[in-house]
């Protein structure tokens, strides 16, 4: 029959170099400029929260003289109601906040993502015992959650704080990739596995989850910056105790202590972990755009 | 090879507004498959044929009959050992395109499963390599040209056969084809046809036929068997060519009669039958279910069920009181 | 160009409701721009049902598409011209006017039309939608219209109307969108693979409705399809496309009793048959190309064509008209392809 020139016609076509992953993934990052920015923000803020207290350490240097400075050449960004230093204090920050952001939002992803494709997956009793506990969490608030649990806590360890934000979030990631899994479930590909009798763990971890990646991918950039959003909400707030200087206790000082609503002294103070959530945001929008085409072999390899 | 006895199947729904909708998928649907040959089943959508082909592959449950495999009847067997029956039996996707995972490579397509299959075999775990391209070939595909290769990268006919070899990794007795070149470009359909009769003769492997395509169903090879299934009950069956040339139920007519004419080089058969209404699944009747559309029901039709037997003096079994050979399908001039 | 070329082309065009004239449609792709459609040249004449046959990728859609002006980015028609009766070069239309003209003038059923209904709508809803797209006064003889054409097409107007997408089967909705182009009284109708997701007895049912509608509205119709049974089962004449290119047209059973060109034989030898002797029919070797892998020089099908000589890989050959309304665009001998054009 005709298979043999089949063949043939497969051979005529080149072999194409099989690309590692990375040479891809630099392409796919490389393709478009606002993916360069946003991947060059999230790394630079990346390396500000792991370097940050290693560039200052010890405690912020006071200096009494100088309180509610404007920029100058000695203090970048000002200083704020204690004579600190506003950038080393933001550079310092950095590592709480974004820290327990980013704990809150691989453990949101974990367990969502965990809870959503065994539900999915199975069906049935696994379901509806996994969707009712997800119903549950997500009927749980996490504010007042927060500031019952404060009173305990101090919430100075990033691990307490992004638990209690972790635990209380991963309902909508679950609910999603779960209805996710029902669809792709009834894809030809894992009938297919199913029927050849392949293992169960298999099916999930290398069939269904190279699919959802890029969802859960995007979740987890897009919960980093609604848990920043989140905690240096509560800070801001005060509803939690101080424990350590971050963004959050920054605005609220900004705003309550020195009163930077009505007098500009304080607005360097005030605007500098603004701007720092801002521009976060934008990395992470900026970056999003290349997820998708990061994991799908089909958009990776255009070019 | 595979005996199904009288299976069924009903589907119940239930919808937000429309209330409980049970449809009866199978009704009581048995055949035999013996090694090395052919079942065709034809039929129009929604008549049952994919459930029969998942109940097959154990990714659906039936509630009624036996499913018996290489003399095993399958109720026998525990639900935790039932895996390396159903192993022997691989479906073949409708669509290549969604029948590939697209985040894997042919490579890990082919690899898993005979990995899988080695250990269940005790060979050793080296010999994947060269059996994922003994396979390639054996469909017809160059192995170093595809091996390395994402499903997007590969034609319609290439994923297709990538499927078929997929299928072939757990050493299945049987092949079920659901639609299986209904997606492939016309140029190559006949090429998978032609692969399927091969893996019959070469590897003596059965085949499950499912198409609403009639034509397609002559192509896969000799000895085959035509079975016409409507509203999920086989209404006739028989040698494929004999059914096709003197069909004697009045859907096999009608369907055979849609089949498009080559105009040109064939003439339209002299007793071209069409349907009087289209097909509706709600009907509930104690009679012949294809009354309402039939053109020759009468009163007996619609009083009294119609069971697959041997009446009027025809070769093949069928379901209908008054079976009349005519000649529905194409002739060819010249 | 001959004499006798032109001589056709001008006895064509004098009958013919629509007709191309030397169209390519250009993609921009990451290898630059290449052509979905390279000169075509067509005519549908007035009164009859024109099939389009070609593989997946061959450029049927495109062409079809480019009829309306409606080559979605990031495409465009470079050249040619397309003449329809009473409207004038439709690429030539922008805006308004070509608005006009879409729905009109010229009927459209897209491929795939089973999906492409509003699900969140009545069909009646999305009737009275069409209707203020068009500025149309007459909203009531409208819908009487729709009625009318559904009652024809064998369906329950009033009941259509009142349903919703999903409560109509697959050749129900490919009614309804035959519905919805003709509503507005078109002359020329376009049906994009029109019976492809259809089992064959709705196919069949779907095939009988345009045939029907064709006569009794009097259209001028373009069925595009992959399959050569249903063009063989309703067309009058048959194009076939191949690598953006009509390599074959004529009359559809002249064409399909002698194919003079290799591809439309080969095509024809590879149609599965209900009779016949199954031993004879082949598959084409190699597979379609698309725009990237189409041969750029010389015939397009060169790779595939047992046929192939030297001089197909370096010219071109040009559609000609090589018997009474029949022409091909080959460089071998006609008698050598039809001479076997049974696929026997
Ligand atoms: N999971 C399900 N739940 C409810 N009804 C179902 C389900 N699967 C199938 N059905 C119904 O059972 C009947 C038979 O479906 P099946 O898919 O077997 O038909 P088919 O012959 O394969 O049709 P097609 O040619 O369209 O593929 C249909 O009426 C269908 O609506
Ligand atoms: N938007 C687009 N961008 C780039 N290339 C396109 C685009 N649309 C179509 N093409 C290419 O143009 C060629 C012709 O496409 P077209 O849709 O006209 O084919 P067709 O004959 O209708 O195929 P099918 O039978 O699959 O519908 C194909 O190779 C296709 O890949
Ligand atoms: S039994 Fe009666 S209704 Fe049924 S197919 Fe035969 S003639 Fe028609
Ligand atoms: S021009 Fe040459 S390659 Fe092209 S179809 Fe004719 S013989 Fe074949
Ligand atoms: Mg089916
Ligand atoms: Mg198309």
């Amino acid at each position: 029959m005709t298979a043999p020139t089949l063949g043939a016609a497969t051979a005529a076509v080149p072999p194409r170099r099989r690309s590692t992953s990375w040479t891809a993934a630099r392409r796919v990052v490389l393709r478009k400029p606002g993916r360069v920015i946003g991947l060059g923000i999230l790394v630079f803020f990346a390396l500000m929260a792991i370097l940050g207290p290693y560039l200052y350490p010890g405690q912020l240097a006071v200096d009494p003289e100088s309180i509610y400075a404007p920029p100058s050449g000695a203090h970048w960004l000002g200083t704020d109601f204690a004579g600190s230093d506003v950038l080393q204090e933001i550079v310092v920050g950095a590592r709480y906040v974004l820290l327990t952001a980013s704990l809150s939002a691989l453990f949101t992803a974990v367990v969502g993502t965990g809870v959503g494709l065994v539900a999915g997956y199975h069906r049935g009793l696994a379901d509806s015992v996994l969707m009712r506990a997800t119903d549950f969490i997500l009927t749980i608030p996490a504010f007042p959650l927060l500031i019952v649990l404060s009173t305990v806590w101090s919430f100075a360890n990033p691990l307490e704080m992004s638990l209690v934000l972790g635990l209380t979030g991963w309902g909508g990631v679950a609910r999603a990739v779960r209805s996710q899994t029902l669809s792709l479930r009834e894809r030809g590909f894992l009938e297919a596995a199913r029927g050849l009798g392949l293992p169960t763990r298999h099916i999930i971890v290398k069939e269904l989850l190279p699919n959802i990646a890029p969802y859960v991918a995007m979740q987890l950039l897009l919960s980093v910056i609604g848990f920043i959003g989140a905690e240096v909400g509560l800070f801001f707030l005060g509803v939690v105790p101080f424990s350590s200087s971050n963004w959050g206790v920054m605005l609220n000082q900004a705003v309550f202590a020195g009163g930077a609503m009505n007098s500009p002294e304080a607005l360097g103070y005030l605007l500098a972990p603004l701007v720092c959530i801002l521009l976060l945001t934008l990395g992470v929008v900026l970056f999003l755009d290349a997820v998708d085409e990061l994991f799908n072999p089909r958009l990776r390899e255009r070019s | 090879m595979i005996e199904a006895r009288n299976i069924t199947r009903t589907y119940r729904t239930r919808g937000a507004f429309t209330g409980e909708r049970v449809v009866q998928a199978l009704r009581g649907v048995d055949f035999t498959l013996p090694r090395g040959g052919a079942v065709s089943f034809i039929g129009e959508s929604g008549c049952g044929k994919t459930t029969l082909g998942k109940i097959l592959t154990g990714l659906e449950t039936f509630d009624g009959g036996e499913l018996v495999v290489d003399g095993v009847e399958l109720s026998t067997v525990p639900q935790r050992r039932r895996a390396s029956y159903f192993r022997r039996i691989q479906m073949i996707h409708q669509d290549p395109y969604s029948a590939l995972n697209p985040t894997r490579t042919v490579d890990q397509i082919l690899g898993d499963p005979l990995r899988m299959r080695a250990r269940q075999t005790g060979d050793r775990a080296a010999g994947v390599v060269d059996r994922a391209a003994e396979l390639l070939e054996l469909v017809g595909l160059e192995p170093d040209g595809v091996l390395p290769k994402y499903p997007h990268q590969l034609s319609g006919g290439q994923r297709q056969r990538v499927v078929i070899a997929r299928a072939l990794t757990v050493d299945p007795e049987v092949l079920i084809a659901d639609e299986a070149v209904s997606m492939i470009d016309v140029s190559m359909r006949l090429g998978i046809l032609g692969l399927l009769r091969d893996l019959r003769t070469r590897l003596g492997i059965s085949l499950l036929f499912i198409t609403h395509d009639v034509a397609t169903a002559r192509y896969v090879g000799d000895g085959g068997e035509l079975h016409v299934i409507y509203r999920g009950e086989v209404i006739e069956r028989g040698p494929t060519d004999t059914v096709i040339q003197s069909p004697v139920h009045p859907y096999t007519q009608c369907l055979l009669s849609a089949v498009p004419v080559m105009r040109g080089l064939e003439e339209p058969g002299p007793d071209r039958l069409v349907p009087l209404a289209a097909l509706d699944e709600r009907t509930r009747t104690p009679g012949c279910l294809f009354a309402p559309r039939c053109p020759f029901a009468d009163e007996r039709c619609t009083a009294e069920h119609p069971v697959l037997g041997r009446t009027g003096g025809v070769e093949q079994e069928h379901a209908c009181f008054h079976p009349v050979p005519r000649r529905v399908v194409a002739v060819e001039t010249v | 160009m001959t004499d006798t070329v032109q001589l056709t082309a001008e006895r064509a065009e004098a009958a013919a409701e629509v007709s191309v004239r030397d169209l390519t449609v250009l993609y921009r792709t990451d290898q630059g721009e290449l052509p979905a459609v390279a000169h075509a040249d067509i005519d549908l004449p007035t009164g009859t049902i024109t099939g389009l046959v070609g593989e997946s990728g061959s450029g049927k859609s495109t062409l079809a598409l480019s009829l309306m002006n409606a080559i979605p980015a990031p495409g465009r028609i470079s050249s040619g011209s397309i003449q329809v009766n009473g409207v004038g070069d439709v690429t030539r239309l922008e805006g308004r006017a070509l608005r006009r003209v879409r729905g009109r003038a010229l009927g459209y059923v897209f491929q795939a039309s089973q999906n492409s209904l509003n699900p969140l709508k009545t069909v009646g809803k999305q009737l009275l939608d069409l209707g203020r797209a068009h500025d149309v006064q007459d909203m009531r003889g409208l819908v009487r219209r729709a009625r009318e054409l559904a009652d024809e097409m064998g369906m329950d107007g009033a009941r259509v109307l009142d349903s919703y997408q999903h409560e109509l089967s697959g050749g129900m909705r490919q009614r309804v969108g035959i519905v919805l182009a003709l509503v507005l009284n078109a002359r020329v109708l376009i049906l994009d693979e029109p019976t492809t997701a259809l089992d064959m007895l709705s196919q069949a049912a779907v095939l009988e409705i345009v045939r029907k509608v064709h006569r009794q509205e009097g259209l001028t119709t373009l069925v595009v399809t992959h399959d050569m049974g249903v063009v063989s089962e309703i067309a009058d004449r048959l194009a076939v496309m191949y690598g953006g290119r009509i390599v074959e047209d004529g009359p559809a059973t002249e064409v399909l009793q002698r194919p003079a060109h290799p591809y439309t034989r080969a095509l024809i030898g590879a149609t599965a048959r209900i009779t016949g002797d199954t031993d004879t029919a082949r598959a084409l070797p190699g597979r379609p190309p698309d725009l990237t892998t189409v041969p750029r020089t010389g015939c397009v099908f060169r790779e595939r064509c047992p046929l192939a000589m030297d001089v197909c890989a370096e010219t071109e050959p040009q559609l000609l008209t090589w018997a009474p309304d029949r022409r091909r665009a080959c460089h071998a001998d006609p008698a050598t392809t039809a001479a076997t054009g049974e696929g026997a």
